[in-house]
């Protein structure tokens, strides 16, 4: 997958030209992005995958969400390592800021979580929401910049750019290849110049798992009758 | 839908001489009438003006008490309402109306062996089901070699388990039911699985329990009833039809549907 991706979009398109070490930043963010993807979609099939065990006895519920979605956590830990190593054969050279990735990381988790807590939710009962997600993700795919820089949206049109940028998985996925890969990297932090804009992404996160998690403890009572 | 906040109160108290409290209590499922039921469905039938599903009334207006270290058996007809009650009294479906009050540390057996693992040995599904039941590591390890012990499969446990018969597998999962260390047991028709010398040393055990243990059996069987039971509940149409000494209530059973 990636390397038709780097194929395609590196050797023909010439996209990302003025961004040193492409290949290094279009792996970022495609391991990212699966890991968003992998972590929703285990979160959302949990409650009704263990459905058996909710059946049978009485256990916090979210525990399961919970440990479905670290097992994608632990794969993206993984898969951190194969960029790293990647990154230093590449010649990008360590630098303190690796420190900040796992951050973004828990950000993009706080929010995966906080979808797979709603949806799954949902899914208990509406068994279909799990397929409108796969489609949903599909197009949400494009609005997020992983295989194009962003940089060509802002050529044609800065607004939409940032706009862009206030959506949390794109906001996370850039912080992280601009403190992994290249501080070339436009991030919400360097491009909108508002400060109080730029947190939006975070609140909406906060707000987005906050509000799941409500819902999910208030359904949670019925998951066993209904699952 | 109207749904009002669950009742279900667990306290620990010693001088308290009830284990388990049920005052009025009410549940019903709703059933969906539609093969698939899914968000497209939620809409056409929106739009239709059907409702998709019928309420089920399970439970109506259930009292009961449980004195500490009394043996009740529930009996009843399939689809009576009992299994549903031992859930309600399990929290894993919560009452509609009224209020449960649990007295102390509740074990449910609803089903023998949830969630074992074929791949796992034996003392790691010991240890799984333990920590499902929200028992400790460290109060498991107290229990551990009890289990073995009343299991007869100490040579085994360190075989996986989808190696072992599924007698040995019974066998197992019930020991890890009796010997967990609970104030209350909640058994579903679990009574004396295994070969006759196993299902003989279950119903001594049973015997043995008698004014120990607060355990709440459901079963079918009039005979277990008769032999364990301090009492008994007959269940009928989700309503309580006779509450009494176990021979009366066997007696009763029999003579309904016998």
């Amino acid at each position: 997958m990636f390397a038709i991706l780097y194929v395609v979009f590196v050797k023909f398109f010439k996209w990302g030209g003025d961004i040193p070490h492409y290949a290094v930043y279009l792996l970022t963010g495609t391991v990212m992005w699966n890991f968003f993807m992998e972590s929703t979609n285990q979160g959302i099939h949990a409650i009704v995958m263990r459905g058996d065990l909710l059946r049978k006895i009485s256990f916090p519920k979210y525990i399961v969400v919970v440990s479905a979605t670290l097992t994608a956590v632990i794969n993206v830990l993984i898969n951190l390592v194969v960029i790293i190593i990647f990154a230093l054969i590449n010649g990008v050279t360590p630098s303190l800021s690796w420190l900040l990735v796992p951050l973004s990381i828990l950000e993009l988790y706080v929010l995966s979580l906080g979808i797979a807590f709603l949806l799954g939710a949902i899914n208990v009962k509406y068994r279909d929401i799990s397929s409108i997600w796969e489609v949903f993700t599909q197009a949400l795919f494009y609005a997020v910049p992983i295989i194009y820089p962003i940089s060509m949206v802002a050529a044609t049109s800065q607004k939409a750019a940032k706009i862009l940028l206030l959506n949390p998985i794109a906001q996370s996925i850039q912080d992280i290849r601009y403190n992994l890969v290249t501080d070339q990297t436009i991030t919400a932090w360097n491009y909108i110049h508002r400060e109080w804009i730029c947190i939006i992404p975070i609140i909406l996160v906060v707000v987005v798992t906050f509000l799941a998690a409500l819902y999910f403890r208030k359904k949670s009572k019925f998951f066993a009758e209904e699952v | 839908m109207k749904r009002p906040f669950i009742d279900r109160e667990l306290i620990n108290d010693e001088n308290n001489e009830n284990a388990i409290v049920v005052k009025n209590l009410y549940k019903s499922f709703m059933l969906p009438t539609e093969k698939s039921w899914g968000l497209k469905q939620a809409i056409f039938n929106r739009l239709r003006g059907i409702k998709g599903y019928h309420n089920q009334e399970v439970l109506k207006d259930i009292s009961f008490a449980v004195k500490r270290g009394e043996f009740v058996g529930i009996v009843g007809r399939n689809g009576s309402g009992k299994s549903t009650l031992l859930k309600t009294l399990a929290g894993i479906y919560c009452p509609e109306k009224g209020a449960i009050t649990i007295n102390g540390n509740l074990v449910p057996f609803i089903e023998l062996g949830v969630g074992f693992n074929p791949e796992l040995t034996g003392r790691e599904n010991v240890y799984l089901n333990g920590a499902m039941l929200g028992f400790s590591n460290a109060e498991m390890d107290q229990m551990y070699d009890e289990i073995w012990e009343f299991a007869e499969l100490r040579d085994f446990q360190d075989q996986k388990l989808k190696n072992y018969s599924s007698g040995m597998q019974v066998r197992l999962a019930f020991s890890i039911a009796i010997r967990a260390k609970g104030d209350i047991l909640l058994l579903d028709e679990v009574l004396a699985v295994g070969d006759a010398a196993f299902q003989q040393k279950c119903n001594d055990f049973f015997a043995s329990l008698h004014g120990k243990q607060t355990v709440i059996l459901v079963t079918h069987s009039m005979a277990a009833v008769e032999k364990f039971c301090d009492r008994a509940i007959l269940i009928d149409g989700g309503k309580i039809a006779l509450d009494g000494s176990p021979k009366k209530v066997a007696k009763a059973y029999n003579k309904l549907w016998g």
